[in-house]
């Protein structure tokens, strides 16, 4: 019963980081909204495996991990290339 | 009974984080959201899963996750930081914010 409290709670949490990342003036408030949603994904996955106590659930959280940081990673460098108008 | 506790602790954490993303207004104060509070959950969350999985191989992949969330977290919060530094805002000097 907590577990599911605390999986409403998240992704309450991802909307509102969601409507941060609407308005965000610059563009690394995106980027910034885009790292908590992504950090909050996977905390809600692992809670969901743990809530139905299936294993194969908690890779695919580790694998969106490995995901989420890369996209962070690249994108800051892309746009502190200077993006495309370079 | 004791997950509940670090449950109910990781809700006070999840709700500061998203106050402060509303409440900051310079980037770099945004940015502290991301990093230490969002981590800081993720702990608690985890944390609180392991010791109701108990000593399982479920556990021993939380922690995997957790080794993981601790280590590219504040990782990718300063890649992110820095571009932002880097290129964009600078850093003003006023107190408050």
């Amino acid at each position: 019963m907590f577990l599911l409290i605390t999986m409403v709670l998240i992704v309450v949490a991802m909307v509102i980081t969601s409507i941060r990342m609407i308005i965000g003036p610059t563009v690394w408030d995106r980027l910034l909204a885009l790292n908590l949603i992504s950090a909050k994904t996977i905390l809600l996955l692992t809670l969901y495996g743990s809530y139905t106590d299936n294993i194969h659930v908690l890779d695919v959280s580790i694998a969106y991990g490995i995901i989420g940081f890369l996209t962070i990673t690249l994108l800051s460098l892309f746009i502190s290339r200077g993006g495309r108008q370079k | 009974m004791i997950y509940k506790i670090l449950l109910i602790i990781s809700w006070i954490y999840v709700i500061f984080g998203v106050i402060g993303i509303f409440r900051f207004n310079n980037m770099y104060a945004r940015l502290l959201t991301g990093s230490k509070i969002d981590t800081a959950a993720s702990i608690t969350i985890i944390a609180a899963l392991i010791i109701r999985a108990g000593i399982s191989q479920f556990s021993i992949k939380l922690l995997l996750i957790l080794l993981f969330l601790m280590v590219t977290n504040p990782i990718s919060n300063h890649v992110l930081a820095r571009s932002a530094y880097l290129n964009g805002i600078e850093v003003k000097k006023e107190g408050k914010g």
